[in-house]
């Protein structure tokens, strides 16, 4: 009995341990829970400009019918793909969808809709994709809806300095297009992104989203990529415009 | 990613038992699963990156497994110089000897098709993380980050493929900072990355995935930082290819060694291929810091190739100047860098110094311009206590020569006192011996009767006519290659066969255009094949690094490869001063046709004693009135 009580204890030290670093944030232990704005590991708010500088040829024109280099297609996708028809697609959001608005060449607006929601306007085709710390997001269309929590880790050896990543999962998506060429999505996609924000020695402030597509109806396996923003001192750029198939 | 502050809390309850400490590290992995982080075991204050990793290729895909086509340029910030550099680009520049087997530089490293293997390096003692080390599949190259806090490397010091690192966490990022790395592409279709770039990385570890960014500044070749980003997956198993079997060889039999392919401006026969293909106007194909920013889509939107064409050559207007920092610390004091075997090279006073040490006495190539011969001297008595025995000049310039009388007298000749030559002059041996070759005494002394324009002491006094003057000294030999109509008609280079070491004088520097002093009997058809010559008497080690390392006149300590890019470049410039002399240009319109700009922002100048002009102009002269051919000319 006393062995299984000592395993009870650990296992609740594992609960704890594993649990702990979501619930500390930036104000520190101990006390009451802090909510996810005030337990935010970095500050993600502001605007944020896209460096468009890799996948250049397919974010910023439209690619050639058929050029779908890099994606792990399935052969339903391709048949779809090869299928498009610029001249009949009469719905200029599908690549503005959340499985590849953040490749959309824009600018970001970050900013805590309240202390448990992180809501970024995209001047891309104006959408919005909002970040609920909770377990049962709402939301659905183009942007789907996303669960987001911190994942953070505490400082070594009684250090207090916090450090981590924004986690998104988003899911209930309408089908859209991985690029603007009719490179499709279904609605059974799961996006998950990982932001983080890296400073450089020149003072100049980075967002890095780290994004895994999978889609078990147009994917071979999960499509990978990552985006990067430059944070901008203002709202300089910020040009809202409608979406476009062209 | 699992806390690292697990393992400590729980530190107590791991005394229990064995079998607690069994059933404690299998609910540790269940915690960290549970938690959705399923991460290695942390090490050190950031993640642990150990194991094998593969690159994804979803982004920029073509790119990587095939280099990029000619004008895929798009999204990179280059400046004139880089774009103009790309567009010049011959890609038969790749069967060139030195470039058939280079490695990868750091800002392609991660974007290229190859596995890696990470690892750390700890203290044995303490269990500190001193370096995190990788491994590359395709280029078999081994690089260090270095954790332990250690300053990066003089500027004199030389270049390599993976640089100098050095990392630091950042929270759960790995931030590293690369200096002192080789000139080479940024992309495999001519995009250029200078020896003065520098990179900034960051590694951020999403259980088994590594988001890695690097920015890339470059003051020569682009217009501000080059942001990129790439993936990597854990492997599951060793990939078991880790080797790169290459080695160079003749891919066009019969072709002079003096030809470098390029493109002359506006001559690209491939520039529209890329746009063509992929549907991109000319306009953002050409890169450029514009072209990276989201307002650019409106650009292209309407861009016409007309839009591009002014892009396609030299702007006009002034020519820029080298923005690479001399490598020379200039604060009065003579630095040494070990360069390899028996040599030293000592840094500070004007042209390097070359010193060899060993059991007979020192051998010093070149004696700098003389300004700090006391301190010279001492920093020779430092790696010798053996006198100063022979002194090679490889020019009669006075960089190369300034310290000579200082040296002489610093040393003496241990080899002649006592011989029959004693009994001829009274002060045989008493200063060291100067060797040179004769055109150099000639230049530095002058008629009986006549004021000479360098003291006597300071003149050589054992010289050679031929082309090869060899020693064997300090156990190994040393070989004296004299050069005809290169910098000047008396140059030489020296090499030691056992150390390994090249010491080329004027014949090449990392600093400036290369000086044609044509007046003293330099030509750069001369130049040209001095550089060759060089070139015959190197081998790198592995991927065009190591091996023969060569010290020049000025500048910082190489290997072949910056000497076969500085070769290339005044074949390349040679060449379009030669079309437009063949196209009945006039000097001054060649001077004005800026056919240095895509290597000004490296080696140009604008004032001074030698500049861009200049250099231009004594490639005209020796085209348009080619020297006389003496022996040992090819």
């Amino acid at each position: 009995m006393r062995h299984l009580a000592g395993v009870l204890v650990i296992v609740g030290m594992i609960g704890l341990a594993g649990a702990a670093p979501r619930a500390q944030g930036r104000g520190g232990a101990g006390g009451q829970a802090l909510t996810p704005k005030a337990a935010a590991p970095f500050d993600l708010t502001g605007y944020w400009a896209a460096v468009v500088t890799r996948d250049w040829r397919f974010r910023m024109v439209v690619p050639p019918k058929g050029d779908y280099a890099g994606v792990p297609l399935n052969a339903a996708a391709r048949k779809i793909a090869d299928a498009w028809d610029p001249a009949r697609d009469e719905e200029p959001c599908r690549s503005y969808g959340a499985a590849n608005i953040m490749r959309v060449p824009g600018r970001l607006h970050i900013t805590w809709q309240d202390d448990q929601t992180l809501k970024i306007d995209i001047d891309a085709g104006m959408q919005t994709r909002v970040f609920a710390f909770s377990s049962r997001p709402a939301g659905g269309g183009w942007q789907g809806a996303s669960t987001a929590q911190w994942e953070v880790i505490p400082g070594l050896r009684g250090q207090r300095t916090l450090t981590g990543s924004l986690k998104v999962v988003t899911t209930n998506l309408k089908p859209g297009y991985l690029r603007t060429n009719g490179v499709p999505y279904s609605a059974r996609t799961t996006l998950t992104e990982y932001f983080d924000r890296i400073t450089q020695p020149n003072g100049d402030a980075h967002l890095i989203i780290t994004t895994t597509i999978e889609d078990p109806e147009y994917l071979t396996q999960p499509y990978m990529y990552s985006t990067h923003f430059k944070l901008q001192a203002d709202a300089t750029g910020w040009a809202p415009r409608s979406c476009s198939a062209r | 990613m699992t806390p690292n502050s697990g393992g400590r809390t729980l530190r107590p309850f791991m005394r229990t038992s064995a079998r607690g400490a069994v059933l404690l590290a299998g609910l540790l992995v269940l915690g960290a699963t549970l938690t959705g982080q399923n991460a290695g075991t942390p090490s050190g204050p950031g993640l642990d990156l150990a194991g094998y990793w593969s690159a994804v290729f979803h982004q920029d895909a073509g790119l990587a497994t095939g280099g990029g086509m000619i004008g895929d340029y798009g999204g990179i910030p280059l400046n004139e110089a880089g774009r103009i550099y790309a567009l010049s680009w011959d890609a038969s520049r790749m069967t060139v000897r030195q470039q058939q087997c280079p490695g990868y530089v750091i800002p392609y490293f991660y974007f290229a098709p190859q596995s890696f293997r990470f690892w750390e390096e700890r203290d044995p003692s303490t269990q500190e993380l001193f370096a995190i080390k990788m491994y590359t599949q395709t280029s078999e190259q081994t690089r260090t980050i270095w954790m332990d806090g250690r300053a990066h490397p003089p500027a004199y010091a030389p270049h390599s493929w993976t640089g100098f690192a050095t990392g630091a966490w950042a929270g759960h990022i790995l931030k590293v900072h690369t200096t002192h790395l080789k000139r080479a592409w940024l992309r495999v279709n001519g995009v250029p990355q200078s020896d003065a770039a520098t990179v900034d990385e960051y590694f951020t570890r999403h259980g088994d995935r590594i988001t890695y960014v690097s920015v890339v500044t470059d003051p020569v070749y682009l217009a501000e930082p080059w942001i990129r980003s790439a993936d990597f997956v854990r492997a599951p198993r060793d990939p078991a290819s880790w080797l790169y079997a290459c080695d160079d060889a003749e891919q066009i039999v019969g072709r002079p060694d003096d030809v470098i392919p390029s493109h002359l401006f506006g001559q690209n026969p491939y520039l529209r291929e890329y746009a063509e293909l992929r549907q991109v106007p000319l306009l953002g194909a050409l890169g450029g810091p514009e072209t990276t920013r989201p307002e650019f889509m409106a650009t292209l939107a309407t861009a016409k190739e007309t839009d591009a064409l002014p892009r396609l050559r030299p702007a006009t207007g002034a020519s820029r100047a080298s923005v690479v920092p001399d490598p020379d610390p200039r604060d009065g004091e003579i630095h040494v860098w070990p360069v390899q075997g028996n040599v030293y090279m000592l840094v500070g006073d004007g042209g390097n110094i070359a010193v060899q040490i060993g059991d007979q006495g020192v051998l010093v190539v070149d004696t700098g311009a003389g300004r700090l011969t006391e301190k010279v001297v001492a920093a020779i008595r430092r790696l010798s206590p053996k006198p100063i025995q022979f002194i090679v000049n490889t020019s009669f310039h006075p960089e190369h020569t300034g310290g000579n009388s200082a040296l002489r007298a610093a040393g003496r000749d241990p080899s002649v006192i006592g011989s029959f030559f004693s009994t001829q002059f009274a002060d045989a041996g008493r200063g060291a011996t100067i060797i040179a070759h004769v055109n150099v005494q000639n230049r530095m002394s002058a008629p009986a009767g006549q004021p000479a324009p360098t003291p006597p002491e300071g003149w050589p006094s054992d010289t050679y006519v031929q082309g090869r003057r060899r020693k064997y000294h300090n156990g190994e030999a040393v070989e004296i290659w004299h050069r005809p109509q290169a910098s000047t008609d008396g140059d030489s280079f020296v090499q030691f066969r056992r150390s390994d070491v090249i010491v080329t004088g004027d014949l090449f520097t990392t600093t400036q255009y290369p000086f044609i002093d044509v007046k003293n009997g330099g030509s750069v058809q001369g130049l040209i094949q001095a550089l060759n010559d060089i070139l015959d008497r190197t081998v790198y080690r592995a991927q065009e690094e190591g091996g023969t390392m060569i010290i020049p006149g000025r500048g910082r300590v190489t290997d072949e490869w910056e000497l076969a890019e500085y070769r290339d470049m005044i074949v390349i410039v040679r060449d379009r001063v030669q079309a437009m002399i063949t196209a009945k240009a006039t000097l001054e319109q060649v001077k004005a046709a800026h056919l240095t700009v895509d290597y000004d922002t490296r080696f140009g100048a604008t004032s001074g004693p030698w500049t861009t002009e200049m250099f231009v102009e004594a490639i005209y002269t020796s085209l348009t009135q080619p020297p006389p051919l003496t022996p040992g000319a090819r």
